[in-house]
């Protein structure tokens, strides 16, 4: 089994006047075919851009991708590519779905043609052979009358069934891989859960790998295989996912699972928020870049910037005190007791 | 159970499609997309780069802005320059330069070029040009002043019936408002001067009755949106009478677009009442207009095709002087006026 | 969509009546200064008794709610009076011209699109290049320029001076429909600029901030991840949710144009309406001047509405209302 997508030193800044912007600034992974991986962390993190520099879709004018950086798609380098060569990836071997359903999809269009776009792009299709195939996909993200409501405009859709349509276009080319940034997070509760129960249920259908971008760690623990946490456009926690929820190692991840409302828990326990802002990506705190929210910051965290080390087998973490097994906290036990 | 469904189990958290506990005061455009994470447009650097700095009233802060866009301030100084000139027109005009009804009937003193006796030259009878243009800066002016005036003054008066009492009121004035916009500009000011004959003072009656419904639209709308606000029921709760509420309360804010759009409207005056004189429906002869004076230059284009320079680079720099003033303005006071 | 034609037509009605209202006024006797029986017979002496006769035969002396229902039957018949000049009904000289100024404004209009929505495009797309630069800056000064004064340069350019500096060779016609020299379309070139001057000036930014607006809509962004080329993203996605506004916007314009219509006819002795009613003014012949705004008043309310049903094909979110579930 090749590995499908691999993401080596991965650095996307953006120059602008006020400073440049560091917004991924070292990142490495692989994604194996038929995996989720779900980059995690709170907005500025990187993770979005992380998605678009794999897509190429960074805007030439102020962004640039870093010349030691490279992104392998099957043994093929994406940044090396020329236009026509990634346009063949987007759409059609990689596809994105993005966060807001509501306006990602153009209004003056039908949806079941803005579906078949890219098979008539990437697959040479006649539109009349596109328009069955969008039908087909409709109905199997499950579209009741797919075949009437391929005929209507966006506005005719509600927000999940939108979200639906996107998953089906993006599906359309059968894509190795599928980015979905923050697909759930602008629907209500419980279309999220169909969504994503969508999601799972058509990648054990096509085995498309996931890159799952999310703030949201519920929706990681339904679907990821693998996970890694962003701060301040560095990776400083990976591992499967089991790894990242039982035995998380970095500070930050433990103030993310700990500031989770927990739906378990019968006594009122207390939220306990990560204080502090995000960073500014311009002037990124010397040392650890977290030093100034973390409660465990000792003076080396100002001085020294933590490597990604692996501490366990496949389990690696941005902080300099991981190493030491006494620096561990539990979150989420196993024996917890279930109300 | 297996691992995956404690981790469900565990780490599962029934969020609200809002921004997760973790984020706090993230710049985020209007569809909740951090504008970090974006990379579509031009990047704005995470730190707010608004500083709040103390005591900035809402007109010192425009100033600051106003001050800051060039074009706005070199028509804010060409207009104040233009109003001196006018005003102090007496003074200066006559003796120096001519004087602008003074016809000059002796053999070749008439369609001279200019030169160093009439700097820009003489009309068919003899006069000086130069004087002519300056007083018929002083007519545009007036005129334009005084119709905006009119305009603005029914039209607060029509926009605080409309706005402020609301329904069979408001309907009916707003239907009043459609019909006067039916009428194409100068069309309605031909009609109205047709009957009330052609002369200097029934251009502005026309030009400033033909403008009221945009100004009363607008000030209708901010009475609404202000209507809407608390210290107005604060307000009313203290016993406010109507008229205190509506100059104390809701003239404050509704004053910043109707200066914006006062100011744009005095060029449009400017041009109207050019173009009425120009048609021989405005001011009479010999007076002089900048539109009389362009549609006496017209027979005599071969023959003295400066005659028709002068007093239309005026009209021009004049008009585009206030509808930079007006674009400045409505910059600096942050004016989005919708209608 | 057939509810939301029947809306607009609805809400038609009252302002054409409320037009017609603020027309009668304007000439209805008793209410503004100003004698109506001048404004059927124009400036010259009258004796009494032909005073008395027209008096009677337009109805001046009958109560004001009376005489209006009289005018709108009319209105309704297309009787807008006599030229007392010509002695002709208005109404005919007015049609007789009415196609002249269409073919002016037809030609005004394309020139305007083609134009207009090329320069919008083409900022929009190569923001801040010398083309954006130049187009910017020429659209804000002919959002200020006298239309009539810009056709008077046109004409002394291209008619005059051109002329002179190539000895006669190479220019332009300035005046009139036809002539000798010229074909009958070379006629139209320098007014049809000149009528859609100000209007283009306003298409193209309308254009181009709408383009703006849509190349940074979230859209884009999925079409661009589709695999599109840049150009397939700017011509298929975002020009037609640009356009919408744009269309909207030409077809209000009209209204505008028209009355630019008078100027720029007067500068160019272009025999459309507009001239007639420019004539009629200098010869005080009252009638042909009302009727002559009635008439454009009137055609430009039954194109705005025209506009206004048309949008309706435009932007299905008109067509089909709105979500469904």
């Amino acid at each position: 089994m090749s590995t499908l997508l691999e993401v080596r030193n991965l650095k996307t800044h953006f120059h602008t006047r006020d400073g440049v912007v560091k917004a991924v600034d070292g990142v490495n992974f692989n994604l194996e075919p038929g995996k989720t991986l779900a980059v995690v962390g709170e907005s500025g993190s990187g993770k979005s851009v992380t998605a678009l520099s794999i897509m190429r879709l960074i805007p030439k004018t102020t962004g640039v991708i870093g010349t030691d950086s490279d992104i392998l798609f099957k043994g093929e380098s994406v940044l090396g590519m020329d236009d026509a060569g990634v346009r063949s990836i987007r759409g059609n071997r990689i596809a994105m779905i993005f966060q807001d359903p509501m306006t990602s999809l153009n209004p003056v269009y039908r949806v079941g043609r803005q579906i078949g776009e890219s098979l008539i792009l990437h697959k040479g299709l006649k539109k009349k052979e596109a328009d069955e195939r969008a039908v087909e996909l409709l109905d199997m993200v499950g579209i009741p009358h797919a075949g009437e409501r391929a005929k209507d405009y966006p506005h005719q859709f509600s927000g999940g069934m939108r979200q639906r349509a996107m998953i089906a276009m993006a599906l359309a080319c059968d894509p190795d891989i599928l980015i979905a940034d923050e697909p759930t997070t602008a629907l209500d509760v419980t279309i999220q859960a169909q969504i994503l129960e969508l999601m799972i249920e058509l990648q054990e259908r096509t085995g498309t790998a996931i890159i799952m971008i999310t703030h949201d760690l519920g929706v990681v623990a339904d679907m990821a295989n693998e996970v890694m946490v962003m701060y301040a456009g560095k990776q400083i926690e990976y591992g499967t996912a089991e790894d990242v929820f039982y035995r998380p190692l970095h500070p930050y991840t433990w103030g993310l699972l700990e500031s989770l409302p927990r739906h378990d828990v019968s006594e009122k326990g207390i939220l306990l928020p990560i204080t502090g802002q995000p960073p500014s990506l311009i002037n990124v705190p010397s040392g650890c870049a977290f030093h100034p929210r973390c409660p465990y910051a000792k003076d080396v965290c100002r001085t020294q910037v933590p490597q990604l080390t692996s501490i366990e087998d496949g389990h690696s973490s941005a902080c300099l005190f991981s190493g030491d097994p006494g620096f561990r906290r539990e979150t989420a036990s196993p024996s917890r007791e279930v109300v | 159970m297996s691992d995956r469904d404690d981790l469900r189990h565990d780490a599962h958290n029934p969020h609200t499609h809002d921004e997760s506990p973790v984020d706090n005061g993230e710049l985020r455009d209007a569809a909740g997309h951090s504008i970090k994470d974006q990379s579509r447009s031009l990047p704005i650097p995470p730190t707010d780069d608004i500083i709040a700095d103390g005591g900035r009233t809402l007109w010192g802060d425009a100033w600051y802005r106003l001050r800051k866009n060039k074009l706005a301030i070199a028509g804010l100084v060409w207009v104040i320059f233009v109003i001196l000139v006018t005003l102090t027109a007496d003074l200066w005009v006559k003796p120096y330069f001519g004087d602008p009804l003074a016809m000059d009937t002796t053999l070749g003193a008439n369609l001279q070029p200019p030169s160093a006796d009439h700097i820009m030259g003489t009309d068919k009878l003899g006069r000086d040009v130069f004087a002519r243009v300056v007083y018929g800066a002083r007519i545009s002016l007036t005129v334009g002043v005084i119709a905006v005036a009119i305009s603005v003054a029914i039209g607060l008066i029509m926009g605080a019936l409309s706005g402020y009492f609301g329904g069979f009121l408001d309907t009916l004035i707003m239907r009043g408002a459609d019909v006067f916009l039916a009428f194409p500009y100068v069309l309605f000011a031909i009609a109205l001067i047709a009957v009330l004959g052609p002369s200097y003072r029934n251009v502005f009656i026309a030009i400033g009755i033909l403008g009221w419904p945009s100004i009363a639209r607008v000030f209708r709308s901010s009475i609404l949106s202000v209507k809407e606000n608390e210290y107005i029921d604060a307000a009313k709760a203290m016993g406010a009478g109507h008229l205190r509420m509506i100059f104390r309360h809701i003239m404050p804010n509704a004053v910043a677009p109707i200066i914006v759009y006062g100011t744009m409207s005095i060029g449009g005056a400017i041009i109207t009442e050019a173009a009425l004189s120009f048609l021989g429906m405005g001011v009479q002869p010999p007076t002089p207009s900048w539109g009389l004076m362009l549609s006496d230059a017209r027979p005599l284009m071969v023959r003295a095709p400066w005659l028709m320079l002068w007093p239309g680079f005026a009209i021009l720099t004049t008009v585009l002087a206030f509808v930079l003033m007006g674009d400045g303005l409505r910059d600096a006071l942050d004016v989005k006026m919708k209608d | 969509m057939l509810k939301y034609l029947i809306r607009r037509v609805l809400q038609m009605i009252p302002v054409f009546l409320g037009v017609t209202m603020l027309l009668f006024i304007l000439r209805a006797p008793g209410v503004l200064p100003g004698d109506p029986v001048r404004m059927i017979t124009g400036e010259r002496a009258i004796s009494d008794t032909l005073r008395a006769q027209i008096v009677e035969e337009y109805g001046l002396d009958r109560p004001l709610p009376e005489q209006y229902v009289l005018y709108l039957g009319n209105l309704a018949k297309g009787d807008l009076g006599d030229s007392f000049q010509k002695s002709r009904p208005v109404v005919d000289i007015l049609a007789d011209k009415f196609p002249n100024t269409v073919k002016l404004a037809l030609a005004a209009i394309v020139i305007e699109v083609i134009i207009g929505i090329s320069a919008g495009i083409i900022s929009a797309v190569k923001q801040y290049s010398l083309a954006d630069v130049l187009t910017t800056l020429s659209t804000s000064i002919l959002v200020a320029i006298p239309v009539f004064w810009l056709g008077m340069m046109l004409q002394l350019f291209f008619g005059i001076l051109l002329k002179r500096w190539t000895g006669d060779t190479i220019y332009l016609p300035i005046s009139g429909m036809t002539s000798n020299r010229f074909p009958d379309w070379a006629h139209m070139i320098l007014p049809a600029i000149t009528l859609a001057s100000v209007s283009t000036a306003y298409v193209a930014r309308i254009m181009r901030s709408q383009m703006l607006e849509a190349l940074g809509q979230d859209y884009i962004r999925t079409a661009e991840a589709k695999g599109l080329s840049r150009r397939a993203v700017i011509w298929r996605h975002a020009m037609k949710n640009a356009m919408i506004p744009v269309v909207t916007f030409i077809g209000i314009d009209l209204g505008a144009m028209m009355a630019g219509a008078i100027l720029t006819e007067t500068i160019f002795n272009w025999p459309g309406v507009g001239y007639e009613i420019f004539v009629a003014i200098g010869q005080r012949d009252w009638p042909v001047v009302m009727g002559g705004v009635i008439f454009i008043v009137f055609a430009v309310m039954i194109v705005n509405l025209l506009v206004d049903l048309s949008y309706a094909v435009l932007d299905p979110r008109i067509r089909y209302g709105g979500a469904a579930e």
